[in-house]
Parts: C-alpha cells; structure tokens; sequence
C-alpha cells in the first residue's frame, strides 16, 4: 500500500505554495497597477516633484513590472518586504515587534472555539429538539450574527458599568516590566520567567479581546458540530452499536467525537481569514497593538510596502494554520492515510 | 412457552399530522431452535417488525396497541433500559450493510472489544482485557475468519464485504444469544459470497442451537435458511406456515405470484430465448482495457480492468453479460457505449469503428442504457415529460411531434399519459424503470445496455419489467446488452450469454449450453450459489468442491 | 379454508403529497423560520417605506438640532438623539438602505459568478476544475476585510468599491457550495444518461444540474445576506463605506462610540438594528435549511 497520507501532505503543501505564489502576484498587481503612483501616494500631494522622483528611483519603480515582482517576491521568500514608506525600517522587523500580540490573541482564541464550541454543539446534538438544544442553537445564532467590533465595544461598556477595575486596553498593566521572553507571548513568557503577575494580567487583558474574536467562531463550530453529530447519528454503525448493547454515551462521546470533529475542524481553517480579519477590528478597539493594528494604520497611510506585507503574512497564516489542520483530520480519520487521498 | 411471540401488533408512522399504518394485527412466535423466515417485497413492513422486536423504531413511529413477548415476557411494557440489556445476551442482530455498520474510523478490533466489555458488564462477568481478546479470537475464528489479529487491527474500509459481514456475525455471536435476527444478510454482496455467508448463518444456528429470524426478500434464501415461513405484504401477514407449505402449496395468490416470480434455473419452465441468426451489430476483438492512476510518490498502479475479451452481439438478440463486482463487466459496457475508450483491441458498432470516432462519442442513435438504481436514473427536478423531451429535442424534432411522440412512448412502456406531468418522486421503483426505458428508447437506438435494470426491484415488478423488454425486443426490434449477476434471470432472458471473471471472458455460449454443461470452474461455482426454490433445481446444480470454491472467492475470508 | 384463495385485507394506500406541499409543511411546523420570515420582511419594509416610516424623515438628511443634542430616550427621541441632535431611530430604520444595497449588490455579483464557476468545476471536471477550485482555495486564502481595506484606501472608501472588494471575495463561498453539490449531482446516472440523449452541455448545467442546486444557493444566499450586512457594518466602523450624512448602522455605532459609557443610547440603537437584520436572515436562512434538508 502506498504511503497515501504522505502523499496527501505533499499535495496539500503544494497547493499551498500555489496559494501563496497567487496572493503574491495579486497583492503585487494591486499594489503596482491599480493607485496610478504608489511614491506619490506615500508623500502625499505636499511632496515636491523631485521628491517623489527620488523616491520612486529608491522603490525600484522605473523598472518593468515583471523585474519588480520577481524582486518582490525573492525578497518575500527571504522575508524581506523592503522598507516602510512611513517609517523607513524594514517593513518585517515591524511585523515581526508586532506579531507576537497578535499571535497569542488568536491562539487563545482558537483554543476557547474549540474548547467551547465543540462540547456545546455535542450537547445540542444529543439534546436535539428539546430546550437545551433550542437555547444553544439560539446562543450559536447570536454568536454568528454579531459583529466582531460590535462584541467587543458592548464588552467594553459592560465592563465599564459592571467590572470597574478590569482592564480594558493595552496587553499589560503599564507597571508591569515586561519580561524578554524567547516567545513574545507574554503568557508564556511569564511563566518561563516565573512572573506569575505578568501571567495574570495578561490574561485579564485578554479575556475581553479573546472572547469577542471568539464568539462568532463558537457559534459557527457548534453549528457544525452539532449538524455533523445529527448526521452522524442517523448513520447504521450507530444503531449496529446500540443494538449490540454498547451504552449511548460511550457510543456518542467515544465512537461520534472522533468522527464528528471532522467537520468544525475543517471549517476552522476556512474561517481563519475571516478570523485574520476580525481581529485587525478586535485590536482596534481594544488597542492591542498587534500585527492587525499595525496593518490597519499601514493600510490608512497607503504605506503599500507595508501592506504588502500585512497581506502576504495573512495568507502565511491562514495557509499554516490549515496545513496543521489538515494534518490533524489525518490523525483523526484513517480514511485519508489509508484509502486513496484526493 | 414460545420464545418470542408477537400478538396483534399494529406500528404507524406519523409525519406532519399524516398518519400511516406500517403493520396491522402481525402475530408471530418462534420457538426455542426454531429457524424462521418473514418474506415481503419493499415496504411489506418485514423490517419495521424487526425493529420493533429490537426497539430501534425511529422516533415517528408508534406503537399503537400489541405485544412482544420474550420468553413470556411483555417486551413492550419494559423500560428501554430493561430492553436494552436483551440485546446482545439474549438477542443479536445481524444487519444488512457491513460497510455502514462500522463507524469509519475506529478499528473492527475496537468495535468487537467494546461490544463484549459492555455485554460483560451486563452479564456481571469480569474479564481481562487479554481474556477478551482470546475470546474475540475464538469467535472470529468460528465465523471463518482465518487470521483474527490482522483483522481486529484493520479499519473498516480495510476488510472486504464478506469479511465485514462475517465479522458482523462474529458481533452478533459474542455472547452466545438464544436467538439471532438476520437482516437481508449478503444481500450488498457477491451471490458466491452471500452463499457462503448463508451457509455460515445456517451452520451456525444448527451448532449453537440458536433461533434464528431471517428477514430477506429472496425466496431462494428463505429455503437454504428456514423451517417456518410468515409472508408479509404491506403490513400484513397474509400467510404462514411449514417451508414445504408454503413453497409447495401456497394457498393465497400472493404468495403464489410470489414464487411464480422467481426465474427458474432448471426445470421444465425454464424459458429459451430464440437465437438470431443474423450479423452481429456489435463486434470486440481483443479488448482490453487499463486503468492507471498516478502516484505523486513511487510508481503509478495499473488495473486490467478487461483483458483481450473478444465477443459478438447478433442483431436481435438479448445478449447476457455475467460477472460479480470487479469483473469488468460494466466497463465493457462502458466501452460498447462509446464513453470510454478501450487500451487496446477493436470495437465495432453497427460496422463502425469506436476507436475512430471523436472523442469516443458514438451517435446516440446507435446506443442508449439503462441504468441499475431507478432512484439517480432520473432527475428529481425534471417531470417525466421533461425527462423525454430532451432526446426527442435534441435529435430536432418540433414541439407538436415532441408531444405526440412523448405519449406514444409512455404507451409503449404502458404507463397511462396523465404520468407525463408526474416528478420521479411520485413514481414507483418500476414506474421509473419504465420511464427510463422510454427515455432510452426516445432516441431510436439500435442497441440497448441494460444495466441491471432490475436489480432494485422487487421479483413481482421485475416479472413486469422483463415482459416488456422482451415484448420491445420483438415489437421493434432491437438488440440488448444485458449485464446482470443475477444467473437465473439471464438463463430466461438471454439468447447469448458470457461470464466474466477478473477482466477475462471464461465462457460463453447460448444459456441452455452453459447451464447443462458449464466448462469454467467459476461457471460452476457461479451457478452452485444461486439461491433457488425447489429441491429439483438444487439437485441439477453443478457439483462444486470447496477447494474450487475457495480459489474464486473474492477474499471473502481472511 | 379454501385451498385457492384467501382474501387479504387491502390497506391505505400511502398519499404522495407534491413536494412543494411538502415543503410548505415542513416550514410552516418550525416556528424559527416564520420568526425569521417576519423580520426580514419587517426590515425590507423599512427599508422600502423608510420616509413615511421614520419619525422625522428628514433626519436622514444633514439636519441640525442642538437643542436635542445627545438627548437621552424619551417619548419624542425613542432611541435617543445623536450628537447634532438627529433622531437615533429614523436613522437607524433609514440606515437599513444602505445594508440592503450592499446586500443586493454584493450577492447580485457574487453568487451568479460563484454559481457558475462551482457548476462549470462540478460538471467539466479535468482541467476546468483543476483550474477553477485552485483559484477559489487561492482567494479563500485572503482575509476578505484586508482585502476590502486594502482595495478602500488604494482606491477611494466608498460604497460602491467597498462593495466591488467584498464581491471580489465573495463568490468563494458559493463556488465551493455549488461546486460540491455539482460534482454530486454530475456524478448521477441521469446526466450521463442526457449525454447520451445529445443534450448540449448548456442544458445539462442549466437544466439537469443547476435546478438541483437550488435549494443550497438560496439557504447560502439567505445566510449570507446577514454576514453581508454584518461585512459592511464593520467597513463603515472603519471608516470605509457610505460619506456622511447617509445613515449608515456601522458609522453610527463608530459615531456613538465616542461618547461612551454615558450616552450609550447612541450605540445600542444602531448595535441592535444591526443585530436584528442579520438575526432575521440568519433564522430564516436556518429555516429554510431544515425545510429543503440541505447541508450547507
């Protein structure tokens, strides 16, 4: 038998290569083709004619497009995004100061859909048409139709009213030195350096950011998990089980939560971009101070260098995060190691 | 005292306010060692009543009044609790399906070890995990499944249909039960492998001592496995009694159509179909077809689907094509259609070449099919109007002969000409059939592949439609390829017949020649496993030794 | 016991309902779906009937009232003032327009063009489908809002672009439904069995398999109506979307936003206006689920 999971992998890692290789060129053409004079555009009307020349010489733009892309996108493959139109640093050693805060709010986020969604939508599923079912359903609508920014300032005035003392912006308590961790996640971080304080504040600062990203996620997860353990449920192996005397909950919790995570995991990857996107709103309104707040002043600037590379670490991202996905359903599903992968 | 006893049962369904009644007053019993069949076509309720001995009814069904008693116990007035702790000692059940009875992704080995972990604990008998094992070994061992390591550590999808179902029945006789319930066992599979597995079951019940419920549709089954006979139409039990009974002396005319339904293999009326004598329409040499599918890591597979198969299809004849799954029966067909190409060899339609044609497409005139499922055979969203209207269309015809012709079609399928407006839904299994071969013949070919096209039907409504077939074939004269499993149908039906094994033709020849004297050791066994009715007919079958047996069985075992 | 025949008793034969029948019973029975009938009608009307609706229809417009400056809820202000004065509640139901254009523009775009490129993937198989399924797995890969903000601030934050930018994404999502079903669908004997008939490619996409892909691209699209709304509220949050003094959900909350935790009024109203259109679509949508039995 052929090694087929393997195969799958390398499919997969190459479709993600195509991905990134097209969002490189689309991103690119926009950037290049769509605004008229992007040097203009980065020192505003005020900027002399020569100015702008000067600058346009500095970014390379005189020479043909496809020289410029091929530099753009060796550049991109040793990470290098040449330098903010705003600032002058190189455009990754901002990104890289700034992804830290942002990674830790969307792995925290992650890890509360997960672990919310998915034993809520079990427990609608196995409820199914009674109360418990019809109030999680309804809580899983309110999740999904809420507007992130929406969330996170009704957050915010719930706590400005009810929980005076919680902190509402920033990652960390001003006071608090942060510690030079080899993460930059400061909950990790903290703990590695035994500053239990900095551990704590950061997950009061998280709380509020993390679960107003979160909401719209657990609801679409339960939604999912609950519709797969329905159809799961009508399946023949079910009642074999069941007629054979094997107790409804070992068959719901042992034999279905395997099968059924399938589904919400799947849609996890496909939401990450929504996700990406939800947090630059997140970050804004709570003033996080992460790749998302960065990327959204680039984007206001027109610093396009910048957002060039928002968008290109997005889909890094995105990509990423359905690779280890994709890997993880292959660990749950011998389907896709044994029979033929696609 | 009995050990089960239905009395006066009566089960409906309700869907929005519409209620149905799936069985009204059924009574039956079956004693300790007794093996007894329920027979019924679709819809007759032979499952529901299995269901609710079981209580798996779904949850629109009601009880409405009746008992089930097991060992003079009411089930009914048991808690599901109670019932639940039946199932598995007292009773198991063997289900149709062995792919879907196994959730995908856990091992056989799983299944079976928390199957005994939770009958034990019932029983109230403690066990060690390698005790358990040994015994699971034990039991797969009986079911003939020759290396029980291999298989506990296999997926589902890993084992074959006859290894699945034997397994099932290694499920279902974990614990020893008093009596087993069998669900259309190795109906999804081969016929040379459901024999096997019916002879299994049978060996089985005698050596345990189990009673045994056998719910099949296929008279020939309930002879191999039965003492006592119910018949059921829809939701009734209109007669019951001893097998010979019922086989020899059935006294309503149902259960009477039921068996004159059955094709005879042997016997006395046992139909042959005249031979035509005229230039074959259809012509292979030496065909071969090879599937290849590309790896990204390592070399790429091939399939020989069809190995250097060469045969000749007369004008006007019925033309037989026989095979189990895998034998490429369906790809040749495929090819004499024109939808696939073949490797290597010739292929001549109507003294045309396939192989030059564009892009393999043959002239719809010259071939159209009919396929096996009536259920994906035609659009659900399309009337039956509709449906005929595209080949009628698309050969140019004008609206007003459109409409003309589409009632000269439904009356050649006799079907009224109010069903034009009908959507497939509101056909029955046969009614589609029909309708697809009108569709089939809406386009004037000079051949038709049948496909199965009675596989999904019942005996009563395949009688049906097979008379039109033939009727067709002489009315219009058309020529038939006819590819089918199922051995005694085709000995009635075909003037030519060709059995395939693994891509390769083993025998052909008229039916009369090759059931008289199969030459072919699979023919042989082929025809040994047809379940058939009455004993004259067993005893006509070929002779078959169990070491040729074994060379032909599709890994049924381990 | 006569040894010919004996009588069986015949029983009812089941009735077939149509299935329009039945699925007018089946959503008539969930109550979900008629409470998500009624407000999304309710918020179509308003739309509609905004000027003869609202309280004081002209506070749409660039209208000036000190006096009522942040005025709290009262029997005059129901929702509340803004902070020129403007009556909360008649822009909130005028600002229902705005969504609903976005709506009817994005998904007019997005789900014929998602549509057929799913259907064309699904039937044509090969290359065709090779080509098209990488192309959306490539534009799924784009955070739609980065790109929206990207295409905002590189051109100019209007409606109309905001609009082209969240359609440019869109389809996504109905190219990988329909594909999915199409590629079902095409599998089925009755489109080889067209084939076969000589039916043109044209009519087994228009009318074999499209018709069957009905029901999962009106659920999508209803659903999608909501996360459309939803979508261009955040972009006005930011600053992206319709030029003041157009009443608009998203700016109006970003407005209000300002003069929290005291006048909360000014974004609650807009948060729940917001709240109840995407609601309404969603519980309809969800309705209409059950009723057509689709995984979408």
């Amino acid at each position: 038998m052929h090694s087929t999971f393997l195969e799958f992998l390398l499919r997969r890692i190459v479709g993600f290569a195509a991905v990134l290789l097209v969002l490189s060129l689309m991103i690119f053409l926009l950037a290049r083709v769509v605004p008229g004079d992007p040097a203009r555009m980065a020192m505003g009307p005020a900027a002399s004619e020569e100015q702008v020349q000067d600058l346009r010489e500095e970014m390379g733009l005189e020479d043909p497009l496809p020289t410029q892309y091929i530099r753009f996108l060796s550049g991109a493959v040793h990470g290098d995004f040449g330098t903010s139109l705003i600032s002058g640093r190189p455009v990754t050693d901002e990104i890289m100061r700034v992804l830290p805060a942002t990674l830790e709010l969307v792995l925290v986020t992650l890890l509360l859909m997960v672990v919310v969604g998915l034993p809520l939508g079990m427990m609608a599923a196995r409820h199914r048409n009674g109360w418990v079912d019809t109030v999680l359903r309804l809580l899983s609508m309110v999740g999904v139709t809420m507007p992130a920014f929406l969330v996170a300032i009704l957050l915010q005035l719930f706590a400005a009213y009810y929980l005076s003392d919680w902190p509402l912006l920033g990652r960390i308590d001003r006071d608090l030195t942060v510690p030079d961790g080899p993460t930059g996640l400061l909950i990790i971080d903290g703990l590695l350096s035994g500053q239990f304080a900095v551990v704590l504040s950061a997950l009061q600062h998280l709380a509020f950011p993390a679960l107003a990203l979160a909401l719209s996620g657990i609801g679409q997860i339960m939604r999912i998990t609950r519709s797969a353990m329905i159809e799961n449920l009508r399946r023949d192996h079910v009642q074999t089980l069941r007629s054979f005397g094997v107790p409804d909950r070992v068959v719901t919790f042992r034999y279905l939560l395997k099968l059924s995570s399938v589904a919400p995991l799947t849609i996890l990857g496909l939401e990450f971009a929504s996700l990406i996107g939800n947090a630059f709103v997140v970050e804004m309104v709570f003033v996080w101070g992460g790749f998302a707040s960065h990327g959204l002043e680039s984007i206001m600037q027109n610093d396009l260098n910048a957002v060039m590379a928002v968008v290109m670490v997005s889909g890094m991202f995105f990509v990423l995060a359905n690779l280890v996905i994709d890997i993880a359903i292959g660990a749950l599903d011998p389907r896709l190691r044994l029979k033929e992968g696609r | 005292m009995a050990l089960l006893e239905i009395n006066d049962l009566n089960v409906s369904f309700s869907s929005y306010s519409q209620r149905t009644q799936v069985l009204r007053d059924v009574s039956l019993k079956i004693e300790q060692g007794q093996r007894v069949a329920l027979i019924g076509e679709t819809g007759s309720g032979k499952s529901v009543t299995s269901k609710t001995i079981l209580n798996t009814l779904p949850g629109n069904a009601n009880v409405e009044s009746g008992q089930v008693s097991w060992r003079g116990e009411d089930l009914l007035s048991k808690s599901d609790g109670e019932r639940e702790r039946l199932k598995g000692i007292e009773m198991s059940v063997v289900m149709q399906d062995p792919l879907s009875s196994f959730n995908p992704v856990f091992t056989i080995g799983r299944h079976l070890e928390d199957v005994l972990y939770w009958a034990d604990r019932r029983a109230g008998k403690r066990r060690s995990r390698a005790d358990r094992v040994t015994h699971i070994h034990d039991v797969l061992r009986k079911v003939q499944l020759g290396d029980p390591e291999r298989v506990m550590a296999s997926y589902p999808a890993q084992l074959s249909g006859g290894m699945r179902q034997r397994v099932l029945i290694a499920l279902a006789l974990m614990n020893r039960p008093a009596m087993l319930i069998a669900d259309e066992p190795g109906t999804a599979l081969d016929v040379t492998t459901q024999d096997e597995i019916l002879r299994l079951i049978n060996d089985l019940v005698t050596e345990v001592g189990l009673s045994l419920l056998m719910i099949t549709h296929n008279l020939g089954v309930v002879r191999m496995t039965a003492d006592y006979v119910y018949v059921m139409r829809k939701g009734v039990i209109v007669e019951h009694g001893p097998l010979e009974q019922i086989f020899d002396n059935p006294r309503t005319d149902y259960t009477r159509e039921l068996i004159n339904a059955i094709p005879p293999l042997y016997g006395a009326s046992v139909k042959d179909q005249p031979v035509s004598s005229e230039a074959p329409l259809v012509k292979l040499e030496g065909v071969s077809k090879t599937f290849t599918r590309r790896h990204l890591l390592g070399a790429s597979d091939h399939t020989h689907a069809v190995r250097d198969v060469s045969i000749d299809i007369p004008r006007g004849e019925i033309f037989g094509l026989a095979g189990e799954s895998g034998s490429g029966k369906t790809t040749v067909a495929r090819m004499v259609m024109g939808m696939m190409g073949a490797t290597s060899g010739k292929i001549t339609v109507d003294g045309m070449d396939l192989s030059a044609q564009k892009d393999g497409r043959i002239d719809r005139k010259l071939a159209q099919i009919v396929y096996q499922n009536p259920g994906t055979s035609l659009n659900p969203k399309r009337t039956v109007a509709q449906t005929l209207d595209v080949p009628l269309r698309f050969a140019g015809l004008d609206a007003t002969d459109r409409a003309k012709r589409t009632d000269e079609l439904l009356e050649l399928v006799n079907m009224p000409r109010h069903f034009a407006a009908r959507y497939p839904h509101e056909l029955s299994g046969g009614q589609k059939q029909r309708i697809a071969i009108a569709r089939a013949l809406a386009a004037d070919p000079k051949l038709i592949v049948l496909d199965e096209p009675t596989s999904a039907l019942d005996v009563s409504v395949q009688k049906r439609v097979i008379a039109l077939l033939e009727e067709l074939r002489s009315d219009l004269g058309l020529t038939f390829l006819f590819i089918s499993h199922d051995l005694s149908l085709m000995r009635n039906f075909c003037s030519h017949i060709a059995i395939m094994l693994r891509g390769e033709l083993v025998e052909q020849g008229t039916p009369a020649q090759v059931f008289a004297d199969p030459k072919h050791p699979y023919t042989r066994a082929l025809i040994a496993a047809v379940p058939v009715i009455s004993t004259e007919e067993e005893a006509a079958k070929p002779i078959v030794t169990q070491a040729e047996k074994q060379k032909f069985l599709v890994s049924s075992a381990a | 016991m006569s040894a010919t025949s004996v009588s069986i008793p015949e029983p009812d034969a089941p009735v077939i309902l149509s299935a329009r029948r039945m699925a007018w019973l089946r959503f008539r029975a969930n109550p979900v779906a008629l409470i998500g009938a009624f407000m999304v009608i309710t918020v179509l009307l308003c739309a509609a009937f905004a000027p003869w609706i609202a309280p004081y229809p002209d506070h749409a417009g660039n209208v000036i009232d000190f006096a009522n400056r942040h005025a709290a809820p009262s029997s005059e202000h129901w929702a509340g003032a803004d902070k020129v004065g403007r009556d909360i509640l008649s822009r909130v139901i005028f600002g229902f327009r705005v969504s609903l254009l976005l709506v009817v523009g994005v998904l007019g775009v997005a789900v014929p063009v998602g549509a057929a490129l799913g259907l064309c993937a699904g039937y044509f198989g090969g290359r065709t489908e090779f080509l098209i399924t990488g192309f959306t797995n490539v534009m799924l890969a784009i955070p739609p809002l980065i790109m929206a903000l990207a295409v905002g601030s590189v051109l100019s934050p209007t409606l109309i672009n905001a609009m082209i930018a969240i359609a440019m994404l869109w389809w996504t999502w109905h190219a990988r439904l329909v594909y999915r079903v199409a590629k079902s669908v095409a599998a089925e004997d009755f489109v080889e069995a067209a084939r076969l008939a000589g039916a043109t490619h044209w009519h087994i996409l228009t009318k074999e398999i499209l018709p069957n892909c009905i029901a999962v691209i009106s659920v999508k699209t209803t659903l999608d109506a909501a996360f459309v709304i939803l979508f261009g509220a955040t972009l006005s949050f930011l600053g992206l979307g319709v030029r003041p003094p157009t009443p608009d959900l998203g700016s109006m909350v970003a407005d209000g936003r300002q003069f929290l935790p005291e006048m909360w009024w000014g974004v609650l109203t807009p948060a729940l206006g917001i709240f109840y259109a995407t609601l309404g679509f969603n519980l309809l949508g969800d309705g209409l689920r059950d009723m057509f039995d689709v995984e979408v």
